[in-house]
């Protein structure tokens, strides 16, 4: 199940990024959302995978093609004249990063801890669990958030209507 | 000039939008209800093929060629309807003809051939109206259709035998001998 | 039950899950086609009209006109499939399964009866067993994703009244998708629970016995933002701005023809079932008798059935009574009438809530 699920988020990824027309790119991006929310269900956390479901699949890259759409990009833009070392030097970057990642998360005391231990299945993430968090533990960080969100869409309202 | 529209002011019920919606689906589901124990003889649609509408009078149909009561042709040959004719869909031969047992060496006119090309015909009636010993009636058939153009070129036989059913008449398919001269029967 | 399982070699449990994922979803198939009939009949009587008769099984038997269906279904499979020269063929292929899927599997957290126990084991009526922890924001997810059969159908035909449609969709879809939530969200805080299981458990009793114990009757409000917002989830008139038939010819389906135009509207039907089984379970109760605490399990499946085909009726009746929005009153009713209701409903229950009841 990992695999198949890992599988189609690391595929969509590629795809996403290896595909010039801007809107399949833009459905496989939907694909790798799905990839990562059956990875939320294996984790056990199936309120993340709705929720994944919900905001990113159903609303934000709806948004995006909606907009992709309205602006008719269809033929990508010439690309700019390659650049060998530039190429060579992120990709080189990219695999230092990861390798970074790989090398962090392996040493890092959680996956010990989950060695020494075996994997316990976690207990199932619910609502209930989702919202006792938020409203209790990270009552601060939540309201911050809201506000950094409501800053944000005023400032879209002020910037987009020149004449209030 | 410019016409002023006058804006309809709507009551705060009706500007909820639900209750306006309510009331419509009162009507549509009066209509539903109507039409569902309506029997099928009493609704507005014909069933076509099952059901024929009964044309109103001065309905102008299928054309037949009147006969008399002894099965003589009424027609006489007289190409009153084929020169009226706008649509230029009627083809008449005349031929004479005596009939010894009567009137000794008295001859007579009916139409040898006389047919209507029903795909050129436009139901005017202008033949009908040119008739003068209205030998030719349009009537209420509207059920004119074959499947080749031959066969919607009617010949005499036809043309005297369209209503034959509806009337319930014999279908004739030779001239009969008038039993009376023609032109003493007054019409 | 158990003995037809060991003679296919499979244990009860795994029976039962096939069997009800074939049970449940060939019969919201079978009702979504059906409901193609329903649509045409009565949209006939509700016009005055006859509808379709004259099909007969075997030259024989008319049955009102539903041998239709299985005609336009001949009809459907046998017509030149054709996919236009400049679409992208193969989104226009994956289309109308994009389309459809959702609107077919959006069913399968919906409890369709109570549940019963055979043998020690307790069986739920519900392709999901509850306490999944997706509970009814499955049907959500499902339903904010079927938008991309709209959208990929409408791209892919390549076709300037297809991007209209598509975009129209998804601008509503999206707007509406939020005055919807808020509504759902505010049934998850008062039955103090997200499972369907729970919220219809909650639903049972009598209200001031003389009313069956139902969300309709605690949140009209909700009812009515919800039941309207599920128009635009579906599509249907009068928010069939994705179709749109007089002014952008069919809209997101202008270039789709046989099977693959039939899939996209078996889609939109077998959304409409979904819809209506989502407004039974969250405002009528699902599969509650009223004033029976514990009904039978056949007559709880019957109870469900009628209230969902009820409501899927609601959806052909509205269809044929109201004429369809202008795409800014959408918007207007979307967004200063939907979500600011849906609002209120949120905070006058959270308020109701704070005070004790």
């Amino acid at each position: 199940m990992f695999m198949t699920f890992a599988l189609i988020t690391l595929l969509g990824a590629l795809g996403m990024l290896l595909q010039k027309n801007i809107i399949v790119a833009g459905l496989f991006m939907v694909a790798t959302f799905f990839g990562v929310a059956g990875l939320f269900l294996l984790l056990a956390n199936p309120v993340a995978a709705a929720l994944q479901i919900i905001v990113y699949s159903g609303a934000i890259m709806v948004l995006v093609l909606f907009v992709i759409m309205m602006l008719n990009s269809h033929e990508e833009e010439k690309a700019e004249t390659s650049r060998p070392v530039q190429r060579w030097v992120s990709v080189a970057l990219v695999l230092a990063l990861a390798f970074g990642a790989v090398k962090l998360v392996l040493s890092s005391a959680g996956v010990k801890a989950l060695d020494l231990r075996g994997a316990a299945m976690p207990q199932a993430m619910t609502l209930q669990k989702v919202g006792t968090t938020l409203f209790a533990d990270h009552l601060l960080g939540f309201e911050v958030a809201g506000l950094l969100l409501l800053a944000a869409m005023i400032g879209a309202v002020a910037l987009t209507k020149r004449n209030l | 000039m410019g016409v002023v529209v006058k804006k309809v002011e709507l009551s705060w019920l009706d500007r909820t939008y639900v209750w306006p919606v309510a009331k419509g689906m009162a009507i549509t589901f009066r209509h539903f209800i109507k039409q569902l124990f309506t029997p099928t003889s009493k609704r507005y649609t014909i069933q076509y093929p099952d059901m024929k509408k009964e044309m109103p009078d001065g309905y102008r149909g299928l054309h037949e060629l009147k006969r008399f009561e002894d099965g003589a042709i009424k027609c006489v040959a007289c190409f009153m309807c084929q020169e009226a004719c706008p649509a230029r869909c009627i083809s008449i031969e005349a031929e004479e003809f005596s009939d010894l047992n009567i009137t000794q060496g008295f001859e007579e006119k009916r139409p040898a051939k006389f047919s209507i090309d029903m795909l050129r015909c436009i139901y005017c009636g202008m033949c009908e109206e040119a008739c003068p010993k209205d030998a030719i009636w349009l009537r209420k058939d509207y059920e004119v259709a074959a499947y080749d153009r031959l066969s919607m070129n009617y010949g005499k036989w036809e043309l005297m035998n369209t209503y034959a059913e509806a009337d319930g008449k014999e279908r004739i398919s030779q001239d009969n001998t008038p039993s009376v001269p023609r032109r003493t029967i007054a019409l | 039950m158990d003995k037809l399982a060991s003679l296919l070699h499979m244990t009860p449990a795994i029976f039962w899950m096939v069997a009800k994922v074939v049970i449940v979803f060939s019969a919201v198939m079978l009702l979504a086609s059906v409901w193609t009939w329903v649509e045409r009949r009565g949209s006939a009587m509700i016009q005055d009209r006859i509808g379709p008769n004259r099909a007969k099984l075997f030259n024989r038997w008319p049955i009102l006109g539903l041998s239709q269906l299985l005609a336009d279904g001949i009809k459907f499979f046998f017509k030149e499939d054709l996919v236009p020269t400049d679409a992208n063929k193969k989104l226009f292929w994956l289309a109308p399964f994009l389309a459809f899927v959702p609107a077919l599997i959006g069913f399968a957290v919906i409890p369709f009866g109570k549940d019963f126990v055979s043998g020690g084991i307790t069986y739920h009526l519900s392709v999901l067993d509850p306490g999944n922890g997706m509970g009814l924001l499955y049907p959500l997810a499902i339903g904010g994703v079927a938008v991309y059969g709209v959208l990929v159908a409408a791209w892919s035909s390549n076709n300037k009244w297809s991007i209209l449609g598509g975009m129209r969709a998804s601008a509503a879809m999206v707007s509406y998708e939020i005055g919807m939530s808020l509504a759902v969200l505010t049934i998850f805080m008062t039955t103090g629970g997200y499972d369907p299981a729970e919220v219809i458990s909650a639903q049972g009793g009598a209200l001031w016995h003389v009313l069956p114990n139902w969300n309709i009757f605690h949140q009209p409000l909700g009812f009515i933002v919800f039941f309207t917002c599920m128009f635009a989830e579906t599509n249907r008139l009068p928010f069939d701005f994705a179709e749109g038939e007089s002014e952008i010819v069919a809209g997101f389906n202008t270039e789709y023809g046989s099977m693959k135009f039939s899939l996209l509207a078996l889609a939109e039907y077998s959304h409409l079932m979904t819809a209506s089984a989502l407004v039974a379970t969250l405002y009528f109760g699902g599969w509650q008798v009223p004033f029976m605490p514990d009904p039978p399990v056949m007559l709880s499946i019957l109870s469900f059935l009628v209230k969902m085909l009820f409501f899927a009726w609601v959806f052909v009746w509205i269809r044929w009574t109201v004429p369809r929005f202008r795409y800014d009153q959408l918007m207007r009713l979307g967004w200063k009438a939907m979500l600011p209701m849906s609002m209120f409903n949120l905070v006058f229950h959270a308020w109701r809530m704070s005070q004790g009841h």
